[in-house]
C-alpha cells in the first residue's frame, strides 16, 4: 500500500482526465457511451474498494445502493416532467442510499470490534431483498420490465454529451478518494483494517468510522446510479440485485482493491472487455474466473498493483528511486493542540473495583474483586497464572462482561463501558502481546497515538495534523532511538522487543490518566527491560498519571513501584508494599502452591 | 386432524429434513472449519449429475450415489489441498477463491452435459398411505433415510474417539496439535466429508428437483441462512436453523403466498445475522 | 460433439461457398445487408441459445440461396440478449451504430424488448419472435410472438369440452407475462363455462412448490394453467406428478416446450398439454422437411428444435417477405410493407396485421417420447393489441 504525494496525485488525475476526455474523439460516440456505463460501474467499484481494500470489510451487496439511487433518480426524472419542483429532490438519490448504508453499518457493527462474515452476508441478503421488492412493486418500479422512458438529463444527449458529465463524476470521486486516502483519516481507515481492536483503545469509535466510510461508498454508488438512470433511460431490478453486486466484487478484486484507480481499471477493463469478448470467445468467462482465483491467491493487489510494481521496477532500473513509503518532508513539527478532556477531573485518577464478579458457565474468572487506587504513581498487579489480572483489565475496558459488581472511575460508574469510551475517559492500555498496526510505518503508529483524544474531526482531514509533535514524543524518541531511526519501517518488521517498546510509546503518547500495562517487559532482554522500566517510571511521573502494571518479574516490580496488589483466583488476596507481600505467609503459600 | 393439515405437517417435516441434509455439508465446512465455501452448491450439482451419468449408463441408482460421493470427495480433496489450505488465514479470500471455482465447475458441467434440463427417474415411485393421506413414497423413504443418517452421525460425533478428535481440532487447533492430533488431516477429512455429504444430497434429491448446471446457487444461499440462524458448529444448531427457516417458509407460503414466504426467510436471516450473529445454538 | 459438428459445419460452409462461387455472380453483386440476431446465449434462458443460433443460421443460408433480402445477401451478426437489459441494449447499439446493422430479429424476454424498443425508436426494423404478453405497438416493431389470445382463446374452450374441465387454477411467476396471460385467460374460462378457483404468482427463486400443490388439491381444481418459466416450470411439474395430481388434474401450459418437457420427464407428464405455434413433432410436410433440413445442416446431435428457436427462423422469413414487398431495407418502407404480408413457414401460414401475426396454433399433449399434436387451430388472430 503506497501513499502518493500530492504532486503525484495531481499528475495521475490529470492523466486520467485527458485519457477519458479523449475517448469520444479518438474512437466514436458509441464507444464513449459504452465506456460511460462501465465508468459508472467503476465509481461504484471505487466504493467497494474503499470499504474492502481500505477498511477491511467486504460488501457483497453494493448494487443495492447503486440501484436504489438509479430508481429514485429515475422516478424523479419521470415525474419532474409534470412538476419541475421535483428536480429539487434529486439529491435524495445520493442521500437515501447513504443513509441506509450508515444505518445498516451502525446497527451491524455496534459493539463489535472485529468485522466478520455476517456483515457480508447481511449485505447479500439485503440486495436479494431489494431485487425482490423491485420486482414486486410493479406500480412503483415497473417490476420485472423495469422503470422505462426515463427522460434525458436536461440538454445532455445520452449518446454524446452525457459522457462528459460521467467523466466529471469519475474525476470527482477519484480525486476525493485519493485525497481522503492520504489524510490522517485515511491512515485511520487502514488502521481499522489491520487492528481494529487496538484502534478502539485509542478512543476512536471504529463503528462510526466504518459506518461513515460505508455511507460514503453508498453515496458514490447512488450518484453513479443517478447518472445511470439518465444515461440508460431504463432501470431494471438487475441494477439492484446480486449478479451485479458479485461482478462489482470481481472487478474490484481483479483491478485492484487498494486504490480508486484499481477499481476503475477493473470495472472498465474486465467489464467492458467482457461485453466485447464474451461473444467472440466462448471461454472468456472461464478465463475471468481463473484470473480471479489467481488474483485472490497470489496477487491480492490486483492488476493495479502489478502495474504499479512494474512501473516502480522500470523506474528503479532507470535510476529513479521510488520509495515505497513516501518519506514525508522533514519539516519542523507543529506543536500539537492540547488533549480533549472528556469531562473528567484533572487530578489523579480514582479507580475502584467494587466486588466485581465474572462467571462463565461454571468458571469464575473474577470472584468478587475489590480494589481501589487513589493516588498517582505506579502500582503492580501480581499473582499466579489465572488469577484474573488480565481479566480485570478486560472487564475495566469493556472487553469482558461482568456478572455482578461495579467499577468506578473518578466516582463515575463505568461498568460495561466500551473500550473506546474508556479510552476517551483517559484510560490507556498496553497489551501483553504487542498489538500495533503492523502494516503502517512506525511513524504512522505513533501519529495515531498522538491523534488519540486530541484530533478533532476537521483536523483528521488536514495534512498538517501529521506534523504534530509533543514533549512526550521528543522524550520517547530520545530514549527509544529506533523510533526516529526506523521511522519508515512497517511496524510488522520490527523485532518483538522493538514492538513492545513501540506499543508502550504509543500508549504513553496518548497521555492517559490511567495506564494499564500488561507485562510490558515480556520478551525483552535484561538491558531492554531496564530501559522499559525507566521509561515507564519517568513517563508516569511526567504525566502525573496512575499506572497499573501486571508483572511477573519481581526485580521489575521492585524497581517500578512500592505498592503491590496480589490477585488470586479472581480476588484480591492482599495488598501493600512489595516487602510486606514477600513476607506474607498467605502470599507465599499461594505462590508456592501450598494453599488453594 | 384433516388430511390437508396432515399433508402440511408432512411437507413441513420433509422440507426441514431436506434443508438439514443440504446444509449438513456446509455446516461441516463453514460451521466447523470456518471455510466460506461458495462452491458448495456446485458439489450438490455434481452429485445430481452423477445420477445423470448412472442413468445414461443404465446402471443401478446405488452406483450413481456411490459415484456422487467419490467424485465430490476427490474434487473436495484437491480443493482443500490447493485452494483452501493456502488461504486458511484469510476467510474473505477463501470466499472469493471458491466463488471463482464455482464458476469453473458450472462451466465444466455445461461443457460436458449442456445447459438443458436433465430428468432423473425416481427409484421408488408412487405414493404410500400414511396417516390416511397419500404421500409420495420416494419422499417418505428419503425422510426416513435422512433421519437415520443424522441420528447415526450425531451418535458417532458424540461418542466415538474420531468424533472427539475432530471436536478437539475444531475447538482448539493449537492445543490439539500439541497433544498429537494431526489437525491438518482432521481439517482435510472434515472438508472432504462436508462436500461429499452435499454431493450425496444432490444425488438423493436429483429425482425430485430440476437438474441443470445452475441449480446449485439457490441451495448455497439457503444453506448459509440455515446455518446463520441455527448456529455454527453443531448438529443441533443445524437442525434448529433448518427447523426455523423451513417452518417459516412452509407456513408463510401456505398461509399467505410464496412471495411472503421468501421475504420472511430473508428478513429472518437478516434479523439473526444482525442480532445473534452466532446463531441460536452456537458452539463457537 | 465438437469435432463432428465442426466438420459438418465446415462441410456445410464449404458447400455454401462452393455454391456461392458456382452461382452467377450477378445475384450477389449488391453489398451484404447485416442483420442482428438478439438471442440469449447466457443467463437463465441461455439454454435456448444454441438452437436459436442454428435456426438463424439455417434461415440465413436458405434466404441467401434464394437471393437474399431485396437482392442483397444477409450477413448474420449475433448478440447476447441473455444479459441484463442495459447490456443487451448496448450490444444492440453496437451492432446498429457500430456495425451498420440494418434490421434486427429478437428472441428474448420482455424486459430486453422494452430496452431495445427504447433504443431503436422505430429507426430500424425489429422483429420480435418469442411468446409474450401482447400489447407491443412501438413503431418499427413487428411481432411474430404468440399472444395469450392466440394461445388460449380457441384452446381453453376446446380443452374444457374435451376433458370436461370446470375449475381452473392459475399459477405463474410474478411478472407481467403471467399476469397479462391470466387476465385474458379468465375471460376465456368464463365464456367456456368454467370457474377460476385459485390464482398465484411466485417469485423466480421458488423451488419448493408443496404449498401451492396443497392449495391446488384443496381448491378442487381439475385444471391448472401454468405460466411458470424455466426451472420453476420443471420443478413444479415434477412435484405435481409426484403427489399423484397428474391423473386427476389436467395441466395446460403456454411456454412448455421440448427442453422443459425433457426436464419434467415423460413419467411426470401425464395429462400435460401445451399450446404453442410450433412443436418439433408437427407432421405437416413443411414442418417435416424443415426438421430434415435442420438435421442435415447441424447433425443428429444438434440441440433439439423447439418453438422458441424455430420462431427465429420464422422471423427471418418475415424479414425476407418484408424486404421483397418493399424492395429495400428502408425502415419506413418496411414498416408500411409489413401490413398484410402473408408468408409460409414450417408452422404453416402467417398473415401480418397490426404488427402481429395471425397464425396456426397447435395444442399438443405429452405422450410417448415427447409432444403429440392433438388439435390444430388454424389462422388464429392475435387479438386487439394496437389501435389501428
Amino acid at each position: 500500500m503506497a501513499y502518493f504525494q500530492t504532486a503525484k496525485q495531481a499528475a495521475s488525475l490529470l492523466t486520467l482526465a485527458l485519457c477519458l476526455v479523449a475517448v469520444p474523439f479518438v474512437t466514436n460516440d458509441f464507444r464513449a457511451y459504452q465506456l460511460g456505463t462501465y465508468l459508472l460501474y467503476g465509481v461504484v467499484a471505487q466504493g467497494v474498494a474503499l470499504v474492502w481494500g481500505r477498511l477491511g470489510f467486504l460488501p457483497l451487496g453494493q448494487a443495492l445502493f447503486f440501484g436504489l439511487g438509479a430508481y429514485v433518480a429515475g422516478l424523479l426524472f419521470i415525474h419532474a416532467q409534470d412538476n419541475a419542483l421535483l428536480y429539487l429532490l434529486l439529491p435524495l438519490s445520493i442521500l437515501v442510499p447513504a443513509l441506509l448504508a450508515y444505518l445498516v453499518a451502525r446497527l451491524v457493527f455496534a459493539g463489535q470490534y472485529v468485522s466478520g462474515p455476517d456483515f457480508s452476508l447481511i449485505t447479500l441478503a439485503l440486495t436479494m431483498l431489494g431485487a425482490q421488492l423491485a420486482n414486486q412493486f410493479t406500480g412503483l418500479t415497473g417490476g420485472f420490465n423495469g422503470l422505462a422512458n426515463i427522460p434525458q438529463l436536461g440538454d445532455l444527449d445520452r449518446y454524446s454529451s452525457m459522457y462528459f458529465l460521467i467523466v466529471a463524476l469519475v474525476l470527482f470521486s477519484t480525486a476525493l478518494l485519493s485525497w481522503l486516502y492520504q489524510t490522517p483519516l485515511g491512515t485511520l481507515w487502514l488502521a481499522i483494517s489491520q487492528n481494529e481492536n487496538r484502534l478502539q483503545f485509542f478512543g476512536f469509535a471504529t463503528d462510526k468510522l466504518k459506518a461513515g466510510a460505508f455511507a460514503l461508498s453508498a453515496a458514490l454508488a447512488g450518484s453513479a446510479g443517478f447518472l445511470y438512470a439518465a444515461q440508460q433511460g431504463l432501470v431494471t431490478p438487475q441494477a439492484i440485485g446480486f449478479q451485479l453486486s458479485a461482478e462489482l466484487v470481481i472487478w474490484t478484486a481483479v483491478g485492484g482493491r487498494f486504490g480508486p484507480y484499481g477499481a476503475l481499471l477493473g470495472a472498465v477493463g474486465i467489464g467492458l472487455l467482457s461485453s466485447d469478448l464474451r461473444e467472440i470467445w466462448v471461454h472468456w468467462e472461464v478465463l475471468v474466473a481463473l484470473l480471479f482465483i489467481a488474483v485472490v491467491l497470489y496477487f491480492p493487489g490486483g492488476m493495479a498493483h502489478l502495474l504499479l510494481n512494474a512501473y516502480q521496477f522500470i523506474n528503479r532500473r532507470s535510476g529513479t528511486h521510488v520509495p515505497v513509503y513516501a518519506v514525508a518532508p522533514k519539516t519542523p513539527g507543529l506543536r500539537a493542540p492540547p488533549l480533549q478532556s472528556c469531562g473528567g477531573d484533572s487530578g489523579p485518577v480514582h479507580l475502584r473495583f467494587d466486588n466485581v464478579s465474572v462467571q462463565r458457565n461454571e468458571v469464575s474468572i473474577l470472584n468478587g474483586l475489590s480494589l481501589a487506587v487513589e493516588h498517582a504513581g505506579v502500582y503492580c498487579l501480581i499473582g499466579p497464572n489465572g488469577a484474573g489480572k488480565t481479566s480485570s483489565f478486560n472487564v475495566l475496558t469493556g472487553r469482558l462482561a461482568r456478572t455482578s459488581g461495579d467499577i468506578f472511575l473518578d466516582s463515575q460508574r463505568v461498568t460495561g463501558h466500551r473500550a473506546d469510551v474508556m479510552a476517551r475517559a483517559g484510560v490507556g492500555r498496553k497489551f501483553q502481546i504487542p498489538s500495533v498496526f503492523n502494516g503502517l510505518s512506525v511513524t504512522d503508529n505513533l501519529r495515531i497515538a498522538l491523534w488519540s483524544n486530541r484530533a478533532q474531526a476537521r483536523q483528521l482531514l488536514e495534512s498538517t495534523t501529521r506534523q504534530w509533535r509533543t514533549d512526550m514524543l521528543d522524550f520517547l524518541e530520545n530514549t527509544f532511538t529506533f523510533l526516529a531511526d526506523q521511522a519508515d519501517k512497517p511496524a510488522g518488521e520490527l523485532s518483538q522487543g522493538q514492538r513492545q517498546m513501540l506499543e508502550l510509546s504509543m500508549t504513553l503518547l496518548a497521555e492517559p490518566r490511567l495506564l494499564l500495562l500488561d507485562e510490558p517487559c515480556a520478551g525483552l532482554s535484561t538491558a531492554e527491560t531496564q530501559q522499559q522500566i525507566e521509561v515507564i517510571v519517568q513517563a508516569v511521573s511526567r504525566l502525573g498519571s496512575t499506572a497499573l502494571v501486571i508483572e511477573h518479574d519481581m526485580a521489575a516490580v521492585q524497581r517500578l513501584s512500592n505498592e503491590v496488589f496480589v490477585l488470586h483466583q479472581g480476588q484480591l488476596l492482599a495488598n501493600g508494599t512489595l516487602k510486606q507481600m514477600q513476607e506474607s505467609p498467605l502470599v507465599q503459600a499461594v505462590y508456592a502452591g501450598g494453599q488453594k | 386432524m384433516d388430511s390437508s393439515t396432515i399433508t402440511l405437517l408432512l411437507n413441513l417435516v420433509y422440507h426441514v429434513l431436506v434443508l438439514s441434509l443440504v446444509a449438513l455439508g456446509l455446516g461441516m465446512v463453514f460451521g466447523m472449519l470456518g471455510v466460506m465455501n461458495m462452491a458448495q452448491g456446485e458439489f450438490l450439482t455434481l452429485g445430481a449429475y452423477a445420477m445423470v451419468v448412472a442413468q445414461r449408463m443404465q446402471i443401478a441408482a446405488g452406483w450413481g450415489i456411490l459415484m456422487a460421493i467419490l467424485v465430490t470427495a476427490t474434487l473436495g480433496y484437491l480443493i482443500e489441498r490447493w485452494l483452501v489450505r493456502p488461504l486458511q488465514t484469510r476467510p474473505l479470500d477463501t470466499l472469493l477463491a471458491t466463488w471463482g471455482l464455482s464458476l469453473l465447475v458450472r462451466k465444466g458441467i455445461e461443457a460436458v452435459f449442456g445447459r438443458q434440463y436433465q430428468n432423473i427417474t425416481q427409484q421408488i415411485g408412487g405414493s404410500t398411505q400414511i396417516f390416511s393421506v397419500d404421500y409420495p413414497s420416494y419422499r417418505l423413504a428419503l425422510m426416513l433415510a435422512i433421519v437415520c443418517g443424522l441420528l447415526m452421525l450425531g451418535l458417532w460425533y458424540k461418542h466415538s474417539t474420531a468424533g472427539t478428535r475432530l471436536k478437539a481440532s475444531v475447538a482448539n487447533p493449537v492445543l490439539a496439535q500439541a497433544i498429537g492430533i494431526d489437525v491438518k488431516r482432521q481439517a482435510c477429512m472434515a472438508f472432504v466429508c462436508g462436500v461429499a455429504c452435499t454431493g450425496l444430497a444432490g444425488a438423493l434429491l436429483a429425482p425430485l428437483v430440476r437438474v441443470e448446471p445452475l441449480m446449485g446457487m439457490d441451495y448455497l444461499l439457503g444453506s448459509f441462512f440455515v446455518l446463520v440462524v441455527g448456529g455454527l458448529g453443531s448438529l443441533s444448531g443445524l437442525f434448529a436453523g433448518a427447523g426455523i427457516i423451513g417452518s417459516t417458509q412452509v407456513l408463510v407460503s401456505t398461509m399467505l403466498d410464496q412471495t411472503y414466504g421468501y421475504l420472511a426467510v430473508l428478513t429472518l436471516s437478516i434479523g439473526f445475522l444482525w442480532l445473534r450473529p452466532h446463531g441460536l445454538l452456537s458452539n463457537r | 460433439m465438437k469435432r463432428r459438428s465442426f466438420i459438418q459445419n465446415s462441410l456445410a460452409l464449404g458447400s455454401l461457398v462452393g455454391a456461392d462461387l458456382l452461382l452467377p455472380h450477378l445475384a450477389f453483386a449488391a453489398s451484404p445487408v447485416k442483420v442482428g440476431l438478439m438471442i440469449p446465449m447466457s443467463g437463465p434462458a441461455g439454454l435456448f441459445g444454441p438452437s436459436s443460433k442454428n435456426c438463424g443460421e439455417l434461415a440465413v443460408a436458405e434466404i441467401n440461396a434464394r437471393g437474399g433480402l431485396a437482392g442483397r445477401p444477409i450477413e448474420l451478426i449475433i448478440s447476447d440478449a441473455g444479459v441484463p437489459p442495459a447490456e443487451a441494449s448496448q450490444g444492440a447499439l453496437k451492432l446498429w451504430k457500430g456495425q451498420q446493422v440494418e434490421a434486427f430479429v429478437g428472441m428474448h424476454d420482455s424486459a430486453v424488448r422494452g430496452a431495445l424498443v427504447g433504443v431503436f425508436k422505430g429507426q430500424v426494423p425489429y422483429i420480435y419472435t418469442s411468446t409474450y404478453e401482447g400489447g407491443e405497438c412501438s413503431p418499427g416493431t413487428q411481432v411474430l410472438a404468440e399472444t395469450p389470445t392466440q394461445q388460449l382463446e380457441p384452446v381453453i374452450p376446446w380443452l374444457s369440452k374435451e376433458r370436461k374441465l370446470k375449475n381452473w387454477y392459475l399459477i405463474g411467476n410474478d411478472y407481467n407475462w403471467p399476469r397479462d396471460t391470466n387476465a385474458k385467460a379468465k375471460q376465456y374460462i368464463a365464456s367456456a363455462g368454467g370457474k377460476v378457483v385459485g390464482e398465484e404468482y411466485l417469485p423466480f427463486t421458488t423451488d419448493n412448490f408443496d404449498a401451492n400443490l396443497a392449495k391446488i388439491k384443496a381448491s378442487g381444481a381439475d385444471a391448472v394453467l401454468i405460466t411458470l418459466v424455466g426451472g420453476a416450470s420443471v420443478g413444479f411439474n415434477r412435484a405435481f406428478a409426484s403427489f399423484g395430481l397428474a391423473d386427476k388434474v389436467t395441466r395446460l401450459g403456454t411456454l412448455i416446450e421440448e427442453n422443459t418437457l425433457g426436464g419434467i420427464g415423460m413419467q411426470n407428464a401425464a395429462n400435460l398439454y401445451s399450446s404453442s405455434g410450433y412443436f418439433a413433432s408437427i407432421d405437416t410436410p413443411a414442418a417435416i422437411d424443415f426438421a430434415k433440413r435442420y438435421g442435415a445442416k447441424f447433425g443428429a446431435q444438434a440441440p433439439a428444435l423447439n418453438a422458441l428457436a424455430q420462431s427465429v427462423y420464422d422471423g427471418f422469413l418475415l424479414l425476407e417477405a418484408m424486404a421483397k414487398k418493399s424492395g429495400s431495407m428502408d425502415p419506413k418502407k418496411m414498416e408500411t410493407a409489413a401490413e398484410g404480408i402473408r408468408f409460409s413457414s414450417p408452422r404453416g401460414d402467417t398473415t401480418m396485421h397490426q404488427r402481429h401475426g395471425k397464425k396456426d396454433i397447435y395444442l399438443a399433449k405429452a405422450e410417448g417420447n415427447g409432444f403429440k399434436v392433438v388439435k390444430v387451430f388454424k389462422q388464429v388472430d392475435a387479438g386487439k393489441n394496437c389501435k389501428a
